[in-house]
């Protein structure tokens, strides 16, 4: 009797664990009949957390018995998690309603129905306000798909002591940013005593598309044609094969190394750094006894493009997002004047909206300068297509390859090919 | 009478405790490897889950013709071919010292079976510093330019970058495998081993033909964990090289990882998925016939 009691127990305790632990929906509405709205963005450092407790709080307070924005945080890492994390969620419709997407996602969800267009969101006096490198990157297909708070830039750090000491200057105008063989130069220059001249790998993920891809933009080509649909032709053209030559001498020269340590820059063993926009603050804050400087992002031999990379993580919604007017109020409030600019206070990247550059006066001042100044005027999201996944991972790959001693047309013929197929195998019929 | 009631309900006890048993199976194992299977047959897109299109044969053709995932199989089986005997005889050797030793036996096997209560990833981690290609930087390369040798790519060159992965995974992994010789060895009677003292034998041939034979089903055991285990290979590449250098390090699973998350090609990576299935089935009845054929 004992025993039949214990397995009557055990079968219920599991079929329980079965009917919880399995399509759980979300919750939609709590037990106070508020309606809930759930974002989903990456976990970020401890200001940025703030800022989110802080402004739910905000939100929940004024809109007590009739919304309750929650958020969860998720790990990003520097490789592929939080994408990992979504791709489960689409599979199983689980989705939350606010989803924080990087900018070359943004085609992706989009062109796969996942997000829905945002264009009636804010009148187009308010839209005004964003600026266009970051309303370029979150638009597909003619449609806006994503609104960020932030953008992102990379230029060029350097050690002021090494430069000194080497007498080397920097340019101060834009127009006279290093070429290619100034930047190459320079960094043999600096190479020695275990310094190497420069880093060109802020991580060996997307951050190689995101700041490498600019070398194929300034040499006159990019990654992929108009539309999205073709690598070939564009990332192994000759200009793109010369830009991998380029960067793959600097490692193979030994000016910059394939591996870096973490912090190798800011920890005086790199004596220049293509680095983020972001990087400034943490200089300010965690290395005050550094010497250090920004310039512009380097620009190719002859003709080249001036260029910078730009992009940073939006919101979007998803098709899984159910009260709509609750989820178009929170993301009202999310992007209003005053949020993107504290946001972007808190988090220290450029922000969106041209209005906050007014209260957050830093970016008039150098180094913050250059940066709004890249954005403004110099800066190229990365390519808009629906195979972008494939085409970042194939890129990186071939890059590495490239850099161990594979011959860069093979390199990129074979990620061109890669992303042509799954745009062909997928895309091209819709 | 009442001999034969209670044989009835003993019997239906019986299937209700395998039932929590059966049911978790099915639902973790069971309906998930049916689905694969299911899946390997469509062009499964993961952004796309709604529009999912029964294509045949379609995955299997293109996978044989797949340069890299035949590169993903070499390399799996490159590494288990080379993984389990450098693992195995390390642990063995470990087990041996350990209990030829009379003091501080604890604090050794505490020494040598920590790497495996830490996690792979954070191993992982601290492997790719050491194995760093820049003297500056690694530590294995700053102690071969003090020797006066060159220093060595490691993980950065496709010659090497397997090899070391194998180097590191053995160091990780042997630890569990002493713990089962250690109790394998303790399990062999001492008297077998004065009788070979007394019959004339040496510490070569008491270890010959006393040990190995007394740890035959111990050895057997740990050569099959080790090679299923190794077949699996996934989180070394995953932090370490990302199946690179030049597909050195790409294995099966982390092939399927990358096609089914990273590419998206949901329906491919199952086919790739259903093709691994057999043939870590394929190998492990092969091993089992060897075994029992012996």
């Amino acid at each position: 009797m004992r025993k039949r009691m214990v397995a009557v127990l055990l079968a219920a305790a599991l079929a329980s664990v079965v009917s919880t632990g399995c399509g759980k929906a979300k919750e939609r509405v709590n037990e106070e009949g508020e309606s809930v709205v759930t974002i989903w963005s990456p976990s970020d450092e401890p200001a940025i957390e703030e800022w989110w407790v802080e402004k739910i709080g905000e939100f929940n307070q004024a809109h007590e018995g009739e919304i309750e924005l929650r958020r969860e945080a998720i790990v990003r890492a520097d490789s592929y998690a939080y994408e990992d994390k979504v791709n489960a969620a689409i599979t199983s419709n689980d989705l939350p309603d606010i989803l924080y997407v990087d900018g070359p996602n943004v085609s992706i969800y989009a062109a796969n129905e996942v997000t829905l267009p945002l264009d009636s969101l804010f009148s187009e006096e308010e839209w005004g306000d964003f600026f266009e490198p970051s309303k370029q990157q979150n638009t597909y297909n003619g449609k806006i798909y994503a609104v960020g708070a932030t953008e992102s830039s990379v230029a060029l750090y350097y050690n002021k002591d090494m430069l000194d000491q080497a007498g080397i200057s920097v340019p101060e105008k834009k127009e006279d940013a290093w070429t290619w063989s100034e930047y190459y130069d320079v960094a043999k220059k600096l190479t020695g005593n275990g310094v190497v001249g420069t880093n060109i790998i802020m991580d060996k993920g997307e951050g190689l598309s995101y700041v490498l891809g600019q070398f194929w933009i300034s040499n006159g080509t990019d990654f992929v044609n108009e539309d999205g649909s073709s690598a070939d032709g564009y990332l192994n053209s000759k200009e793109g094969v010369e830009a991998a030559q380029f960067l793959n001498s600097l490692i193979q020269d030994g000016y910059a190394n394939i591996d870096p340590i973490q912090k190798e820059f800011h920890n005086g063993r790199a004596a220049t750094m293509l680095g983020g926009s972001w990087e400034v603050a943490t200089l300010e804050k965690d290395y005050p006894d550094l010497n250090w400087g920004v310039t512009y992002f380097p620009v190719a031999d002859g003709d080249g493009v001036l260029t910078s990379p730009t992009g940073d993580w939006a919101a979007s919604v998803t098709k899984n997002a159910q009260d709509m007017a609750a989820v178009e109020e929170v993301m009202r409030f999310l992007f209003s004047k005053e949020n993107v600019t504290t946001y972007a206070q808190a988090i220290s990247k450029p922000p969106t909206r041209i209005s906050s550059y007014g209260v957050l006066t830093e970016y008039n001042e150098y180094p913050r300068s250059i940066f709004k100044e890249q954005l403004m005027e110099t800066g190229h999201p990365r390519p808009r297509t629906p195979s972008y996944s494939v085409l970042t991972a194939e890129f990186s790959e071939a890059m590495l390859n490239i850099f161990t001693g594979v011959d860069p047309q093979e390199a990129l013929d074979a990620a061109a090919a890669a992303m042509d197929k799954d745009y062909a195998k997928y895309y091209a019929k819709d | 009478m009442k001999k034969s009631i209670n044989k009835i309900s003993e019997r239906r006890a019986a299937y209700i405790f395998v039932i929590p048993a059966v049911a978790l199976l099915a639902a973790f194992l069971l309906y998930p490897s049916l689905q694969t299977i299911r899946y390997a047959f469509t062009d499964y897109n993961i952004m796309r889950p709604d529009r999912v299109i029964f294509c045949g044969f379609n995955n299997f053709v293109e996978l044989f013709q797949d340069e890299d995932f035949w590169i993903a199989v070499k390399n799996t089986l490159y590494f288990t071919v080379l993984v389990v005997p450098f693992q195995t005889v390390l642990a063995l050797a470990l087990a041996m010292l350990i209990s030829s030793r009379r003091k501080g036996v604890p604090i050794f096997r505490a020494a040598y079976f920590s790497p495996q209560v830490t996690s792979m990833v954070v191993v992982a981690i601290l492997w790719t510093v050491l194995y760093n290609s820049s003297p500056d930087s690694g530590l294995l390369n700053a102690l071969l330019v003090k020797l006066g040798l060159e220093p060595c790519g490691f993980l950065n060159d496709p010659k090497t970058a397997m090899n070391s992965i194998i180097f590191m995974s053995a160091w990780q992994g042997a630890g569990y495998q002493m713990m089962i010789f250690l109790a394998g060895l303790q399990g062999i009677s001492r008297e077998q081993y004065e009788a070979a003292s007394i019959d004339g034998a040496g510490k070569l041939q008491s270890f010959l033909y006393v040990t190995l034979p007394g740890l035959k089903s111990v050895i057997q055991y740990v050569v099959m964990i080790t090679v299923i285990q190794a077949m699996k290979l996934f989180t070394q590449p995953y932090v370490m090289t990302k199946g690179g250098p030049q597909n050195s390090t790409r294995t099966l699973v982390y092939y399927i990882y990358e096609q089914g998350f990273q590419k998206r090609n949901f329906g491919y990576a199952c086919a790739v998925a259903a093709v691994f299935f057999v043939i870590v089935i394929g190998l492990s009845l092969g091993m089992k016939k060897i075994i029992k054929a012996e």
